[in-house]
């Protein structure tokens, strides 16, 4: 079994890396004479660094890359069939799987503490759990679920798709690629590990001063996300290099799928903006760890100063979620309207405009943590801005199905309801936007109905559009279209009941991040934990038909959607190298109802001479 | 088992380097983000005000290390003529400087007279202690480089080792180029 | 076209060799184009919005998806006049009523807009065929109509940037543009409220404090202006008070304020709207860092000081 091997024999080795770090940070302490040498959080730092390493190195980095460096002969450990996907392996297909099962265990674990909370909140009073427990599950589910938002599109179908859908053969830095997929394992033990520890007990944006006085599991929860921060810097440094240095010959800028645009876009924010997490992160480790004083106000921090430095990641990081979704709705929408993508130019330039505007706009999230008056009215205007190139979005979106000739596949019914959902999270957005409304909206319910419709409405609904929509040519199988309908109309209807309502509790007073509340909302909250419970059994269908179809389903055609795009033009899954040959690009991919239109073709193989523009709807 | 990484086998190697080269400096391009956030809180807290620092040493360690780029500038255009004696040297040269300054930094820490739980102090301790990781860290990478140059893996045309390291000296340098004066010079 | 059944072990020619019939489209759209004019009767291309009757065609489109529009508006202003709001307990919450009800009426016309379209395409322009068998029109998308979306979308924005954005901040922040709060900083009664873990303690301008210990209740005079001055022992908390809508974080370092004039008496044990509710997350007890509030008329309140004070606080 060389998958138990390799993954075993990493683990094996992070943990003796763990407990090496444990102990050597204990001797380096004893050493500069500290009275206790072991208890220091500063060792379970020294672990993590140390286990990190010997988990990296166990599972494939040493003998593929770093061998290199010593000037060493590198090897691969191969493994055929599925245990591939337990291996270091490089090939860019084989990691965009990775990405999104992991992802998708990791949605539906954080899934299930969600209902958990909503077990607790069905009414006033405390039932189930404690508020201890409630603060873990809600800390917890917070993190994983921005894990996932920023990691499953992007990790999952940008890996899969970006290099096919440009014609490449693989990602310009593959090992790097398997690198910041395997960082992501050590990762999910850590956030899995807090609970044991005492729980996040300061949610995902982890505030200071709590989150530097509150029990060690923070410590688990810095290092967690600073490596997951890096795993998202290196990802998008790789998307960037490939999309601009390997696009197949004649894969102009104007002619790049928009999917690709979204990821290139999103690749920028990424490598930009992330640093702003780590930083915060940092920040608050040094406090904890080393005795600094960044945020403590007594010794001349100031706790502000995270929140500024955290809402300069973290809002960038909403459009990091939700960019890829825009754009594999669009791309998902054209095909299957089987017409040109409207106003491709106004959409490129709105995730252009997203991008620019994105990093001027945090400090909405503080309105009413008493910075300073004068910064209120410039961040109003700027986040106000922000809608303007969203809309855009939304023209292109709506202007390819006008008139379209609309197949209702489950992708499309997806991508449809990515841009329902989103139209509702997008102004709600702007009601917080306004510092007069947010004042009573913030740190409310109403902002959980507002990011729930976004991140969920908007991107977990584009990541189920990207599933349908590949998992033929992922897996080579077909999945059941009648299920899959099932599962979009059951979690469609059960998504909007439950967060539609949750707006309600929020106006009417109901703050976040409690597991109590007055009993004068005990109906909404029942309502509200009712259809997320639907909403929660939905993903039983989905679980059903997606392990059905990849163990017994029947098998896909290379191109089932009729799409143009280059991935659908090899076989359903590709092979090692995707193409046949270098794929050379013509035309636009979405020139639906163009006559002899081409997007791309196969210069040498005896099928694919290049129709020459006058054959008009000749063809060969 | 052991075979070689396939995916990157076919293809050519100027390819390859500019994707190395562009990767590097869009490394630098998010790493500046990361520094310059560490700046940003520098005068966030602290506005222009500073503490007593030893200007002597503080002048000496800058010039320890801008002098180092300019002998790690040397063994890169050295290898580039293929005149590996020079390069040999310009490494060792490039790493003494850079041992030297991480040295100033520590002796620097041993005497600085404020404390770590004042804000000062934090800004102080974590942006040399930052920066000081990146010069410990380049060092490595020279000395793992330098290592390679004596087996004699490098030429004229094949020593993408020794520009990618050279290229994140010169970063390290210039980061410093902006720490210290906005750690020593300003008030 | 239904899915034929292979073996999954291809070799990659083969399979290629399948991929490329659907590759070059215009093959695949003249087959499909044949196809259609067979089953039909019509060249597919009549559709492409150049013929007159397309024309017309495309306008009744128009006019339904707009019927359509209106309808879901209209129902959806529906939440314009619908009661969502806690009890109005300040002149504050009467201004934030106000302006959320004013958004709402923008904003519904916005969300149904794109419902609309999308209900309307799902109905009228799905095909009906188990697989697509023609190409929709090449409309692209580059004359007036981005342009004139653009305008609109931005005039709106611009629009609710500034009113009731920016004229509210205005009203919200007088004075002092460096410091931290809302509302005048003057004001007939000035509370401080200290926040720790996981409650709060008030003090009147006489010296009188209330927490759970001493009186347990916040009483606050009608139609005054009440300032709080804000302050933490520990961690950020935040003073929310839902029945006057504003809220103001209570920051370790930094005196934060927030300025409010009730307008109707009501009290927590008939109103829960009535409560200082902390709303940042603050450890194990945020939940419950919640106190109790009663607004009574300026009488009352003065009177009630006073016996605060003579049962020897
Ligand atoms: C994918 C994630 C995502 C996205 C895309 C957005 C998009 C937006 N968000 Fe949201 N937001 C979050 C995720 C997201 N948000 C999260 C997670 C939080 C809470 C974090 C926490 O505290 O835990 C949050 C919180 C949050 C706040 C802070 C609330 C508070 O705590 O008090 C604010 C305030 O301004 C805000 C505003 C906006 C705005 C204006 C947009 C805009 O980008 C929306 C623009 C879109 C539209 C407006 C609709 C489409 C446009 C048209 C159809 C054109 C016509 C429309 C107009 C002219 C109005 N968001
Ligand atoms: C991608 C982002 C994402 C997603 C998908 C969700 C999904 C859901 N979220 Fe969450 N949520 C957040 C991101 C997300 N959330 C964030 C960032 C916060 C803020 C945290 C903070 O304040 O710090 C939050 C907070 C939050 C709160 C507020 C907590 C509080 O403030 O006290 C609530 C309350 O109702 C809630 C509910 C739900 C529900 C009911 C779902 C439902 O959609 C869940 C649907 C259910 C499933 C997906 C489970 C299905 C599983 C099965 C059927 C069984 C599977 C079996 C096995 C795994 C073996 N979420
Ligand atoms: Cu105090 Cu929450
Ligand atoms: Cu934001």
């Amino acid at each position: 079994m060389h998958a138990l091997k390799s993954v075993a024999g990493a683990a094996g080795l992070g943990m003796i890396g763990f407990y090496l770090g444990l102990g050597f940070v204990a001797v380096l302490r004893a050493m500069l004479g500290y009275p206790d040498a072991w208890g220091g959080e500063i060792n379970i730092v020294g672990g993590y660094v140390f286990g990190l390493v010997g988990w990296l190195m166990g599972i494939g980095m040493w003998g593929i890359w770093i061998r290199e460096w010593f000037g060493l002969k590198t090897y691969q450990r191969r493994a055929p069939g599925w245990q591939r996907y337990f291996t270091f392996n490089t090939d860019h297909k084989v990691i965009g799987i990775q990405y999104l099962v992991t992802f998708i265990v990791v949605f539906l674990l954080a899934g299930l503490l969600a209902l958990g909370m909503r077990l607790e909140l069905a009414s006033s009073g405390m039932q189930f759990i404690s508020h201890s427990q409630y603060n873990g599950a809600m800390g917890l589910h917070g993190i994983l679920m921005i894990a996932v938002a920023v990691a499953a599109v992007i990790g999952g179908a940008g890996n899969y798709a970006v290099p096919l859908m440009i014609g490449a053969d693989d990602m310009a830095f593959p090992r790097l690629n398997a690198l910041t997929f395997w960082l992501i394992p050590p990762v999910a033990v850590a956030l899995l590990a807090t609970p044991f520890l005492g729980g996040i007990e300061t949610g995902w944006t982890a505030y200071p001063p709590l989150s530097t006085t509150t029990n060690s599991s923070q410590i688990l929860f810095d290092l967690a996300i600073i490596t997951f921060g890096l795993t998202s810097i290196l990802g998008g440094l790789n998307f960037i290099i490939t999309i601009i240095f390997m696009r197949a010959p004649g894969m102009t800028w104007g002619r790049l799928p928009i999917f690709v645009w979204s990821m290139f876009v999103t690749s920028w924010l990424a490598i930009f903006f992330t640093q702003g997490f780590a930083v915060a992160l940092l920040m608050i480790l040094l406090d904890r760890v080393a005795g600094m004083a960044f945020f403590s106000a007594e010794a001349g921090g100031d706790p502000l100063l995270y929140q500024h430095v955290f809402w300069f990641y973290s809002h960038p990081a909403v459009y990091i979620m939700v960019l890829p979704g825009f754009g594999l709705a669009l791309e998902v929408i054209s095909h299957f309207s089987r017409k040109p993508l409207f106003a491709y130019r106004y959409a490129v330039g709105a995730f252009l405009g997203i991008l620019g505007l994105s990093g001027v706009v945090w400090a909405h999230h503080m309105f009413t943590s008493g910075m300073p008056n004068y910064l209120h009215g410039p961040f109003l205007v700027a986040t106000e801005l922000i809608s303007i190139p969203t809309g855009l979005i939304f023209l292109s979106a709506l202007g390819t199905i006008w008139m379209g000739k609309l197949w209702l596949q489950t992708p499309m019914l997806f991508a449809m309801a990515v841009i329902f959902n989103f139209a509702c999270g997008g102004v709600t957005g702007i009601f917080l936007a306004d510092v007069p409304t947010d004042i009573h909206l913030h740190d409310t319910y109403f902002v959980v109905a507002h990011f729930h419709y976004t991140i969920v409405g908007g991107e977990i609904f584009a990541l189920f559009a990207g599933i349908y929509y590949w998992f033929p040519k992922m897996t080579g199988r077909m999945y059941n279209e009648t299920l899959a309908k099932l599962h979009f109309w059951w979690m469609f209807i059960g998504f909007n009941l439950t967060f539609f309502t949750m707006h309600l509790p929020g106006v009417k007073g109901m703050n976040r991040r409690v597991a109590d509340f007055p009993e004068s909302l005990d109906n909404l909250n029942m309502l509200v934990s009712i259809s997320g419970w639907l909403l929660g059994l939905s993903f039983l269908v989905f679980m059903y038909n997606m392990i059905n179809a990849w163990i017994r389903g029947p098998v896909a055609e290379a191109n089932p959607w009729r799409a143009r795009t280059l991935e659908w033009q090899t076989t359903s899954p590709p092979p090692h190298e995707n193409f046949p040959e270098q794929p050379v690009i013509k035309g636009h991919p979405y020139d639906y109802g163009v006559p002899g239109s081409v997007h791309g073709v196969f210069p040498n193989s005896g099928l694919a001479g290049a129709p020459s523009g006058s054959a008009g709807g000749g063809g060969q | 088992m052991a075979v070689i990484a396939p995916a990157e086998a076919h293809r050519p190697v100027h390819d390859h380097l500019k994707l190395n080269r562009a990767g590097l400096w869009l490394f630098f391009f998010s790493e500046s983000v990361l520094f310059g956030l560490l700046l940003t809180a520098r005068f966030y807290l602290e506005g222009i005000q500073r503490e007593e620092l030893d200007q002597l040493l503080g002048l000496g360690i800058t010039i320890v290390l801008l002098l180092s780029s300019v002998t790690a500038f040397t063994a890169e255009t050295a290898i580039e003529h293929d005149n590996r004696k020079l390069a040999n040297w310009g490494l060792i040269a490039t790493i003494a400087l850079g041992v030297l300054f991480a040295a100033g930094v520590g002796y620097e820490w041993s005497i600085a007279h404020f404390h770590r739980d004042e804000a000062f102090g934090t800004l102080f301790f974590t942006m040399t202690g930052i920066h000081a990781s990146h010069v410990i860290s380049g060092i490595g990478i020279l000395v793992l480089v330098w290592v390679q140059l004596l087996r004699g893996r490098y030429t004229s045309r094949d020593h993408w080792p020794i520009a990618g390291a050279v290229m994140y000296w010169h970063f390290v340098d210039v980061v410093w180029v902006f720490f210290y004066p906005a750690l020593y010079l300003v008030n | 076209m239904a899915p034929k059944l292979r073996q999954i072990q291809r070799t990659g020619e083969q399979a290629h060799k399948e991929a490329l019939t659907y590759f070059h489209l215009d093959t695949f759209h003249d087959r499909m184009r044949t196809a259609a004019a067979a089953e039909w009767g019509v060249a597919a291309r009549s559709l492409s919005l150049a013929g007159q009757g397309a024309q017309l065609l495309h306008v009744r489109h128009l006019i339904t998806a707009g019927l359509l529009w209106v309808v879901l508006t209209a129902v959806g202003e529906l939440l314009v006049v619908a009661d969502l709001y806690p009890t109005v307990g300040s002149h504050e919450a009467q201004d934030f009523d106000d302006i959320f009800r004013f958004l709402l009426l923008l904003g519904v016309p916005v969300m149904t807009f794109v419902f609309a379209v999308l209900i309307y395409a799902g109905l009228q322009f799905r095909i009906r065929t188990a697989v697509p068998t023609e190409d929709g029109p090449a409309m692209r998308g580059q004359g007036w109509f981005p342009r004139a979306w653009l305008a609109v979308t931005g005039g709106l924005a611009i629009f609710v940037m500034i009113y009731p954005g920016l004229t509210g901040l205005a009203e919200l922040q007088q004075g002092d543009k460096g410091a931290s709060g809302w509302g005048d900083q003057e004001a007939e009664v000035t509370i401080k409220a200290t926040a720790f873990k996981w409650q709060w303690l008030f003090e009147y301008p006489d010296g009188t404090q209330v927490s759970v210990a001493a009186g347990k209740e916040l009483v606050l005079p009608n139609e005054t202006s009440i300032k709080f001055e804000v302050n933490a022992a520990d961690v950020v908390h935040s003073l929310w008070i839902p029945a006057f809508r504003m809220k103001i974080d209570a920051m370790p370092g930094r005196t934060t304020y927030m300025t409010v004039k009730p307008n109707k008496l009501g009290e927590f044990a008939s109103d829960q709207a009535y409560r200082v509710q902390c709303t940042e997350l603050c450890g194990l007890d945020h939940a419950t860092m919640m106190f109790p509030v009663r607004v009574v008329e300026p009488q009352e309140f003065e009177s009630w000081l006073a016996s605060l004070n003579e049962g020897g606080n």
